[in-house]
């Protein structure tokens, strides 16, 4: 098992390398390169050529590659162009709305996806699982940002049952039960937002998943042994079932980053989706490279853990 | 060929035709593989009505402006401004007074045009990669797969966002050319994986055997055999796309004015929302529909070429 946690790690290793010197290229390829961006046009030549030394652009490329990247690895994204802060500490302040966005829409996609396609599964054919289909033909269709904007205007405009957009209400300062209340009602429409497609193609994806397994051999096997039908489905079926999905789940991962900034855009939640839109709009290159490279990054983290996770699970995975 | 002893006993047409008479329970009219397929899906209800609405929605884009007489999307009545929708202006009209109904037909041939073109491109760009690493396999697949995972590492809106504001000009050829870019890596790995498959038949081993050249094997005779999943996989990338670029287009990143799509007039809309929703609804709707109709219609499609796969 650690064998199989190794050599995972070791394939991931050139694969971030790589993404590292796509991200650079990026840079460079950006029209007028790094020096167009940094600076100011009114610059005469001499002005040029100082600043140009002092950022290091004047270092033949491979150089200013292998600087950059250790730097990354420190932790130095450089500065913004927007508020003149550290990248990497205006990121770490918006690190956390976004993962508990993100982490919370996952948790809440996986076990919505879960519990649906499995009982689209045992219940196939029936009004249920019509109606579970149908609903989720319906979730792929519709984009992110649409469906936030309806949920909005429905639930927050009209209906007022739920806030409009940010992570708190005023006036909850002194009070931290009802500030944690307010702030999972703040929760509840991004979170919906972000998952609903993931849980429509998720749901889909375990109930296929699901019937395939049931046909199989082992499950005749256990029900003629006499094995209850909760424990068929929980322990033999399902456990096989998931495998599957994780896959998908992995690939489905970068998807979500995006979903979460469009999401985050929708709902002024306060992230690091926001922070990228915003940096668009001011073209605040130094932070829009560092959110890809560190989306890059998760990525491929996240890709490792559900292989592990895969291993895990599917013994015959790790001794291939 | 002559050969002693031999009695020649082939029966002529017309005797065949007798001998079907005498059993015409065991008759089955010869048909062909397309037939086969087709007839599947039509059995398919929803994926039926999938492809009706597209072939109406085509109609309806491309030759609804000629025959409806909305053909001035970009024309302003500052007189009829924010009208809701009347039997004048059935999706009503927006702040400035331009024809709903109009842009709705514009965009929607703007949305289709780049949802297809850029599906094609993406498709072909796949299928070259993925016929390349799944022919060759070894040191070729290792880099191209390689590649694809580098390509799939960075979240595909982040990157779009990115490139789109510093390189894309608002035109639809650029949005094009960047909805392509990114669209191939899983139809590259897709046709990766069948070719790995088809690549032990026999048919491979023997066009190989009488001298056929690489290339000749790979799209003369694999990749017929591939199609299936990758006009599955092709259908549903049209409905993804269309998504992608309402997308782009709704953050300000895709198509820009005066060119309209479906996502630009939500973005135009979003801000009148109180007053005037069906400046939303009408693209919002469209949007939504047409993507499901595609993602049916694949589905049907995948449903009616896979049966039809492990039949023979």
């Amino acid at each position: 098992m650690g064998r199989y946690i190794i050599r995972r790690s070791l394939q991931a290793i050139p694969l971030l390398l790589l993404l590292s010197i796509f991200m650079f290229l990026l840079i460079h390829a950006l029209p007028g390169g790094p020096e167009q961006v940094i600076f100011n046009p009114h610059l005469d030549a001499a002005g040029r050529a100082a600043l140009r030394a002092r950022f290091g652009l004047d270092q033949p490329l491979p150089v200013q590659y292998l600087v950059w990247l250790r730097n990354c690895l420190v932790g130095d994204f450089g500065y913004s162009f927007a508020t003149n802060q550290a990248v990497s500490a205006v990121i770490a302040q918006r690190f956390p709305a976004t993962l508990q966005l993100f982490g919370i829409s996952l948790l809440v996609a996986l076990v919505l996806a879960i519990f649906l396609g499995v009982i689209s599964a045992i219940r196939q054919n029936s009004p249920l699982d019509y109606t579970v289909t149908t609903i989720s033909y319906f979730g792929l269709a519709m984009p992110a940002f649409l469906l936030g904007l309806f949920l909005q205007d429905i639930f927050a405009v009209q209906l007022h049952w739920l806030p409009v957009s940010g992570t708190t209400s005023l006036g909850y300062t002194f009070d931290p039960f009802n500030a944690f209340l307010d702030h999972l009602l703040h929760l509840v429409l991004p979170v919906t937002a972000l998952s609903v497609l993931f849980v429509a193609g998720w749901s889909r994806y375990m109930r296929s998943s699901m019937i395939e397994t049931t046909k199989q051999d082992y499950m005749r096997t256990a029900r003629a042994k006499g094995v209850s039908p909760t424990s068929r489905l929980v322990r033999h079926a399902l456990r096989n079932a998931v495998i599957p999905l994780i896959t998908v789940v992995a690939i489905d991962f970068g998807a979500i980053a995006g979903g979460a900034t469009i999401t985050e855009g929708i709902f002024a939640w306060p992230g690091m989706g926001t922070l990228f839109l915003d940096s668009l709009q001011s073209r605040d290159f130094p932070v829009l490279l560092a959110i890809l490279l560190l989306s890059g990054f998760f990525v491929v983290l996240f890709n490792l853990i559900a292989d592990v996770l895969y291993g895990v699970m599917d013994p015959r995975i790790r001794y291939s | 060929m002559d050969v002693p002893g031999q009695i020649n006993i082939t029966p002529s047409e017309e005797e065949i035709e007798e001998l079907l008479e005498l059993t015409p329970a065991l008759v089955q009219k010869r048909r062909s593989q397309v037939r086969i397929i087709f007839d599947r899906f039509i059995r398919n209800r929803a994926a039926l009505v999938g492809a009706a609405y597209l072939i109406l929605l085509f109609f309806f884009c491309f030759l609804g402006p000629t025959i409806s007489g909305h053909n001035q999307p970009d024309v302003i009545h500052p007189a009829d401004a924010s009208q809701a929708p009347i039997l004048k202006y059935p999706f009503g009209t927006d702040d400035v007074g331009r024809d709903q109904f109009a842009r709705a037909m514009a965009g929607g041939q703007v949305s289709l045009l780049v949802g297809l073109t850029s599906m094609l491109a993406a498709i072909i760009f796949g299928i070259g990669i993925g016929s390349l690493a799944g022919y060759y396999g070894g040191i070729v697949d290792n880099l191209l797969m390689r590649l694809t995972d580098v390509v799939l590492a960075v979240p595909l809106y982040l990157l779009l966002f990115v490139l789109s504001a510093t390189f894309s000009d608002g035109s639809p050829r650029s949005v094009i050319f960047l909805i392509a870019i990114f669209g191939w890596t899983y139809a590259a790995r897709l046709v990766r994986g069948e070719y790995l498959a088809l690549k032990e038949r026999e048919y491979v081993l023997a066009a190989r055997t009488i001298g056929a050249r690489n290339f000749r094997i790979m799209f003369r005779h694999m990749l017929p055999n591939a199609a299936g999943p990758i006009i599955v996989n092709a259908t549903l990338l049209v409905g993804a796309n269309i998504i992608l670029e309402s997308v782009l287009s709704y953050f300000g990143f895709g198509l820009h004015p005066p060119t309209s799509s479906w996502g630009n007039m939500i973005s135009d809309g979003q801000a009148l929302y109180e007053l005037a929703p069906w400046l939303v609804f009408a693209p919002g709707l469209l949007i939504f529909v047409t993507v499901l109709s595609f993602n049916l219609v694949g589905d049907g499609l995948r449903d009616a070429l896979d049966p039809y796969m492990t039949e023979r």
